[in-house]
């Protein structure tokens, strides 16, 4: 295991070498001359702040660039290329595995400053800059009748080059899939400096760079796809008694052909969170709660798919409530989105699992899962997109009080479950630092090798986002 | 967010600081919600970021000097605090940190005569009064000011009203059903007078006794934000022996802000003997809408005249008021409670006006594109009449909505009602 696996501690592992910049380092002045003052963050207060994401502190760069166009990016890598130092790129920095945290001193480049969007309704796409806010984008595209499905709970914070960077999914993903599945083309810098375009016909590179967390080149546009929004949503909350009757409930709805548009689950430590920050009356005693959209252009199917889903919920021991109005039913979306953030509230920190696994094999994963946390001191919770398979287990802990390494075991054992089942260590947070240790679980060496040949092709000098996704070499043997 | 901050040696108000860090989790959420974010764009002057700026400076890792910039940015609107789900009392944060940082700021000789001139003459109605005036003969003098003194004359009105001083005790009209203590604000009394007069109005013809107690004075909510943590000290003592909370219903505030720093008190003296007092003292603190309300919700309140033709009113969420108190409903209910009344809600309505206090005054620039922001998104909606229901953000969107070539009547919700009691509306 590496020296530096999993900062647990937030800061305390990482403090910013006393000696490293200062507003006279040079690359920070070479960056000043070439793009001016504004566009260059080089004083210590500035560089602090850039240091880390939603879940983890890293080193404190030695300056921070916020382009304003792909020139500026090209301007940037070039002269971190030329001082020797990494490069860090960073949306809103609200991602969960450390991938925007660098883990040594280097160049931190922005992207909240790129933000020019142009929605083209004649070819029901939208062309948007890194930096562009995922909501922003249905926001502007629904006027013209359409929408920008792919809804990651951070939607209203987190931008597109951060969706692209982690192929980041959502409740809608069910049945609309991910980000990476809204791609038309791609416009991106490599290490070198030099920029490409790319559409996805002959080798899908843009497909290589979504999901690629920065390693492999810097997301500076995209063109997505747009789609028209389904004319009725209706939405039910059920909630069990036991958290493997409601992945039972899950597979047993899909099983009888219902393809609800989002199909979500919390699990009592979630549902209790989120009704300590928004009090909507959630069910505090059940351990596991579910939330269903259905949608579609015909009313009568909406209604029929969710009496698929409530059948199943009932038969599988659940109790069902319907949204009475379109109002509740956003209440209760608000109240997923929030669950992650929300359970701060119950300890500082956490180590946020994402993992994929088969429907068949919830009811055993869910479950699994649930008595390793019984079996532990630490406090284990699980939500997530549940009809994806899709399965975020966190362990919260007090790094002040609780042991780094056992938080760090559990984790490991819970990433082993998802693998016996076959199952994957992500599903849409990226591996980033916070799960890199446990790819040789998952990948096999020969295939390590082929991930660590793409990234020598793209990255020869190794400057792109440094110790993220691929284990230290020798690990792997 | 972990944190080494010395919370022994930084007393109650070390404990205040240290217990927001720590409930912090980076998450970002906040971000969209920050005014200074939405037209700056980076991280320093985001919440997130100033949550690690303050944590940085009360740990000794960074210069208290490198991250004041980014802090006296923040407006102290907790929209954040709204936005965020994991419950970071950011409000008690940056008040705390500035009453703690003040006393180490090196300030050039004008910013410390501006913030003594501020400090002295806002809890002072007369005094500000005469300011006021006074400004008023300097306002042809504005182009040729500098900017620093330029703001805070855009902001006057046309013409300062004279003083009204209120009675002590103003009786309920017809059945008695209840008494409450009145806080009359200072500036407020000097700029707009009759929201204190339609208060009293409107709550004696509801038949609310009100008292007006001795020696009451400012809330100390601008000196506290501003750092002034001893001024803040000697005005919410004075404040703790005027009212005493057992001889009233509720101790009422009809400006936002002040209503705001009369329910700070506890985290105030957070750790001093006169905690329980000031728990006590809050625990009464209502905004004036919250108090009507409670009497439309129980039937109570007496019908308003029908307004003579029908009204849309646009209201101006005071962050003082939904941020800090929590408050959005209730003056909602009480507008569209007058038959022929109806509500408009304005696009970014969670985004802070620019007013804040003495914003205007320290970043006249930022507070600048706010407040047109705000004028420009409150105009779209077209309103008869626009409703706020604080001082600061009267004076702002009104200086902001004259600007922009638009006569719209800015009002306190209090004096719509009190306008439909009289059928003046």
């Amino acid at each position: 295991m590496s020296t530096e696996k999993l900062a647990l501690t937030t800061n305390s592992s990482a403090r910013k070498p006393a000696s490293a910049g200062g507003a006279s380092n040079a690359l920070a002045a070479d960056l000043t001359r070439a793009l001016g003052p504004r566009k260059v963050l080089s004083n210590l207060s500035e560089r602090l702040n850039y240091r880390y994401d939603a879940i983890q502190f890293g080193a404190t760069p030695l300056a921070v660039v916020l382009p304003e166009s792909t020139e500026d990016v090209v301007v940037a890598v070039r002269a971190a290329r030329a001082a020797g130092v990494p490069i860090v790129g960073r949306g809103a920095a609200s991602g969960l595995s450390g991938g925007a945290a660098p883990l040594e001193p280097g160049l931190v480049i922005s992207f909240t400053r790129m933000t020019r969007l142009t929605i083209h309704p004649e070819r029901r796409e939208a062309t948007a800059q890194a930096g562009v806010v995922t909501l922003a984008v249905t926001e502007a595209a629904r006027p013209h009748g359409l929408i920008y499905p792919p809804d990651p709970a951070s939607f209203r914070t987190s931008t597109i080059g951060g969706n692209l960077a982690e192929n980041a999914g959502g409740p809608m993903c069910f049945k609309y899939g991910v980000s990476g599945d809204y791609v038309r083309a791609l416009e991106f810098v490599d290490a070198a400096g030099e920029v490409h375009r790319l559409t996805r016909d002959v080798f899908d590179l843009a497909g290589l760079l979504i999901g690629s967390e920065g390693t492999l080149g810097l997301i500076t546009e995209a063109t997505l796809r747009l789609i028209p929004p389904p004319r009725f949503t209706r939405t039910l909350m059920a909630h069990f008694p036991e958290v493997g009757a409601c992945a039972e409930a899950v597979s047993r709805a899909i099983a009888a052909g219902a393809v609800p548009s989002k199909l979500e689950f919390m699990d009592r430590a979630c549902t209790n969170a989120v009704e300590d920050y928004l009090h909507l009356g959630l069910p505090r005693d059940a351990e596991a709660v579910l939330l269903v959209d259905t949608d579609g252009e015909d009313l009568d199917t909406v209604q029929d798919e969710l009496r698929l889903v409530e059948d199943a919920c009932v038969a599988s021991g659940g109790t069902v409530r319907r949204a009475a109005t379109d109002e509740e039913g956003a209440q209760l979306w608000r109240a997923r989105r929030s669950v992650s953030p929300a359970l701060g509230r119950i300890r500082p920190q956490r180590m946020n699992e994402d993992i994929v696994v088969p429907r068949s094999a919830l009811p055993d994963v869910v479950r699994e899962i649930r008595a390793l946390g019984d079996a532990s001191p630490l406090r284990l919770v699980q939500f997530g997109h549940i009809g994806d398979g899709n399965l975020h287990p966190n362990i919260l802990f007090d790094p002040r009080t609780e042991d780094a390494h056992a938080v760090h075991d559990l984790a490991h054992r819970i990433a082993l479950v998802a693998i016996r089942h076959g199952g994957v260590l992500s599903g849409e947070h990226g591996i980033g630092s916070m799960k890199r240790d446990f790819m040789t679980d998952a990948v096999d060496p020969g295939t390590m090798q082929a991930l660590r040949g793409v990234k020598r092709a793209l990255d020869p000098s190794g400057a792109l986002n440094p110790g993220k996704i691929l284990p230290a070499e020798g690990v792997d043997g | 967010m972990n944190n080494d901050i010395p919370v022994q040696a930084l007393g109650g108000q070390g404990e205040v600081m240290a217990h927001a860090v720590d409930a912090c989790v980076h998450c970002g959420f906040c971000l969209p919600a920050c005014p200074t974010y939405a037209l700056l764009g980076d991280e320093m002057d985001s919440p997130r970021g100033r949550i690690v700026l303050m944590k940085e400076v009360l740990e000794g890792g960074l210069p208290l000097a490198d991250a004041a910039p980014h802090l006296d940015r923040c407006l102290g609107c907790q929209a954040c605090v709204t936005a965020c789900p994991s419950g970071v009392p950011y409000g008690e944060l940056i008040t705390a940190f500035r009453g703690w940082s003040e006393p180490q700021r090196q300030r050039s000789a004008l910013d410390r005569s501006k913030r003594w001139a501020i400090l002295k003459a806002l809890p002072a109605p007369r005094l500000f009064s005469v300011a006021a005036r006074v400004g008023q003969f300097a306002k042809p003098l504005a182009p040729v000011l500098p900017a620093a003194l330029r703001g805070p004359l855009d902001l006057l009105p046309e013409s300062v009203p004279a003083m009204q001083p209120s009675a002590k005790v103003t009786p309920a009209r017809g059945m008695q059903r209840g008494r409450v203590a009145f806080l009359v604000g200072c500036a407020q009394q000097a700029l707009a007078p009759n929201f204190n007069a339609a208060t009293l109005r409107v709550l004696a013809r509801n038949g609310i006794e009100v008292v007006i107690p001795d020696g009451q004075g400012c809330c100390g909510a601008a000196a506290l934000h501003t750092g002034a943590r001893d001024e803040a000290l000697k005005l919410v003592r004075a404040n703790l022996n005027a009212f005493n909370p057992d001889d009233f219903d509720a101790i009422l505030s009809n400006a936002a802000g002040c209503g705001a720093g009369l329910k700070e008190y506890p985290m105030v003296l957070h750790g001093e003997p006169d905690e329980t007092r000031a728990k006590a003292f809050a625990a009464k603190v209502m905004d004036i809408s919250e108090y009507l309300n409670t009497l439309l919700q129980n039937g109570e309140l007496e019908p308003p005249v029908p307004a003579s033709r029908p009204l849309t009113v646009a209201y101006h969420d005071a962050c003082h008021l939904a941020h800090a108190q929590g408050v959005r409903a209730a003056p909602r209910a009480l507008l569209r409670h007058i038959p022929g009344v109806s509500v408009l809600e304005v696009p970014e309505g969670d985004l802070c006006c620019g007013s804040a206090g003495t914003y205007n005054l320290e970043q006249p620039d930022l507070a600048g594109q706010l407040g047109a922001r705000k004028a420009k998104n409150i105009l779209s909606t077209t309103p008869d009449l626009i409703a706020s229901g604080n001082i600061g953000c009267h004076t702002q969107i009104q200086s902001h909505v004259r600007r922009q070539g638009s006569p719209t009547p800015v009002l306190h919700t209090i004096e719509i009602l009190d306008r439909a009691y009289r059928g003046e509306l």
